[in-house]
């Protein structure tokens, strides 16, 4: 579905990715997990066209992507940034509202919002709340619904589980489960590796700009140096 | 102070809040101050006149004003979407930093003031008075007709400003992409469709803002320098806060008339800028206390 070959970037003189090489096939949950500085944000706004790459090619169904945001945004890929990055003066409806914002029909709009009051009921409680006023978890919650809002075929998602305590970390994986469940592609940056491997298909492990290692969820979380590297700090 | 002073300090507030807000509009979304706001007013003014001459053959008194409004509002919105073509966008396409924008806005302003001058000489013209200088009473209360038309016009085109922010699609963009440019891309708005759209709204109320102006003093080229008072009443307000402006920019007429009975209209700008920087060194957030820092 996305493939990415030999992709560089770099800020200035800082060489951010060193010719990465990915595929996401359709359905399944990809995690890219490093420490950081690694290089996973700036991937992630690689490919929504935040910022521009040196060289090498992004396909997304077999197509160059778009040189900008709100476009590759119509065409399914959505991305929810790190630090959740809610509207803060705005309304929890009003937020669900801009990540609809790419929505032809006001119907579909309000089914969506219905849909993601569904999901995540408090966010029905406080649709009239200014989202700064959420907790932090509530926020991520909110984030993420605002960008399943526009009815992605891919999301991506930046680290949704930093600076949350242990319940709703794990209300945020299983709300990616369900994500997968209804047939949505996820890319799943974290730092948090035990969870992200245990969850996804396939992982890639991004160090200093390059991709270290890949291979099933499952293997990396058995991987010696894996092991040492990633899960030793954060059980 | 009298009731009546308050209503006349009133209407030149609503003259001053379409000012402070188009002025703040600007601020939100781009995080500078937009000082070519002031030459755009003074070419709606003249927009305004030239329609107003020209329709006063066939339409008079209230028709004619309201024609006047629209022609000078219309008029302001291309002329900042010519604004923002010409002098942002390209800063903003290669991230520049807030110098540019500063010299670029103050650039700009100078260039349509001196257009005017170009083109109008720099001749005094002055608008025709559109009503009878009569006042209305309520009760013991009497209210100039001018006064009373410039707050209902003014605070009608506050109110349908206000609608489009808080109750249109374009409108919840420009709220997105003033908090968080980056996210509001990735929620699938063009920055550039967004950007165009806050300034058209911008120079439509300094459309609506420079007839006012032409209307109370005489038209001059450098007639938009008031922009000076928006900027007085969005910083006591708070920078970039529609609220805030609106909330100063009343305060500010308010004061002002008051303080021209005081201390006389020589005295009454100097305590003005006065209360200005006690603002600007006491709280420089202003009275909403919202914080937008310009862009770094
Ligand atoms: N805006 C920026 N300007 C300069 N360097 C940056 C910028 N953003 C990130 N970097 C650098 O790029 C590298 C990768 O950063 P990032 O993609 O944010 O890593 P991660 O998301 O894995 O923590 C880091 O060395 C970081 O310092
Ligand atoms: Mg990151």
């Amino acid at each position: 579905m996305l493939s990415i070959e030999n992709l560089h970037v770099a800020y200035g003189p800082v060489h951010a990715l060193e010719g990465i090489s990915l595929e996401v096939p359709r359905g399944q949950i990809i995690s890219i997990i490093g420490s950081n500085g690694a290089g996973k944000t700036t991937l992630l706004n690689t490919i929504c066209a935040l910022i521009r790459q040196k060289s090498g090619t992004i396909k997304f169904e077999g197509r160059e992507l778009s040189r900008f945001t709100h476009q590759i945004v119509k065409l399914g890929i959505v991305q929810v940034p790190e630090g959740r990055k809610v509207f803060a003066g705005l309304t929890v409806r009003e937020n669900l509202m801009a990540g609809g914002y790419v929505l032809k029909e006001a119907l579909r709009l309000q089914q969506n919002i219905e849909k993601m009051f569904d999901l995540y009921p408090i966010l029905r409680d406080r649709q009239n709340q200014q989202a700064g006023t959420l907790s932090g978890g509530e926020q991520q919650m909110l984030a993420i619904c605002r960008g399943l809002m526009a009815e992605p075929k891919l999301l991506l998602l930046d680290e949704p589980s930093l600076g949350l305590g242990p319940i709703i970390v794990n209300g945020v994986f299983q709300l990616i489960r369900r994500i997968r469940e209804q047939g949505i592609t996820v890319v799943l940056v974290e730092q948090n590796a035990r969870k992200a491997l245990a969850l996804c298909n396939y992982a890639y492990v991004l160090e200093n700009g390059k991709i270290a290692m890949r291979g099933q969820g499952r293997e990396l979380l058995c991987d010696a140096a894996i092991k040492k590297a990633y899960l030793g700090e954060c059980s | 102070m009298t009731p009546q002073l308050l209503i006349n300090g009133i209407s030149l507030g609503s003259v001053y809040a379409l000012i402070a807000v188009g002025f703040a509009l600007i601020f939100n979304i781009l995080k500078f101050s937009n000082f070519s706001h002031g030459g755009l007013m003074s070419v709606t003014a003249y927009i305004g006149y030239v329609a107003c001459v020209f329709l006063g053959h066939y339409i008079k008194d209230l028709p004619l004003f309201v024609v006047t409004l629209v022609a000078a509002a219309l008029g302001g919105g291309l002329l900042a979407l010519v604004v923002e073509r010409v002098a942002f966008r390209r800063l903003r396409n290669s991230n520049s930093s807030v110098i540019y924008y500063f010299i670029s806005s103050i650039t700009m302003g100078i260039l349509m003031e001196n257009s005017i001058t170009i083109f109008a000489s720099s001749n005094f013209y002055s608008y025709p008075s559109f009503f009878p200088a009569s006042v209305i009473r309520f009760g013991a209360l009497s209210v100039a007709i001018p006064d009373l038309l410039t707050f209902l016009f003014s605070a009608a085109a506050l109110v349908i400003l206000l609608v489009v922010l808080f109750r249109t699609k374009i409108g919840l963009a420009i709220r997105s992409t003033s908090f968080d440019t980056s996210t509001a891309k990735l929620m699938g708005m063009d920055p550039n469709r967004v950007v165009a759209a806050t300034f058209f709204a911008s120079g439509v109320l300094g459309g609506v803002a420079g007839v006012f102006l032409g209307i109370n003093y005489t038209l001059y080229p450098q007639l938009g320098q008031l922009i000076v008072k928006g900027f007085v009443a969005s910083v006591i307000g708070g920078l970039g806060s529609i609220s805030g402006a609106l909330i100063g920019a009343v305060l500010l007429g308010v004061v002002e008339i008051f303080l021209i009975g005081l201390v006389g209209a020589g005295w009454s700008p100097v305590v003005i800028f006065v209360i200005m920087l006690v603002f600007l060194l006491l709280r420089p957030r202003g009275i909403s206390g919202v914080i937008v820092q310009e862009k770094a």
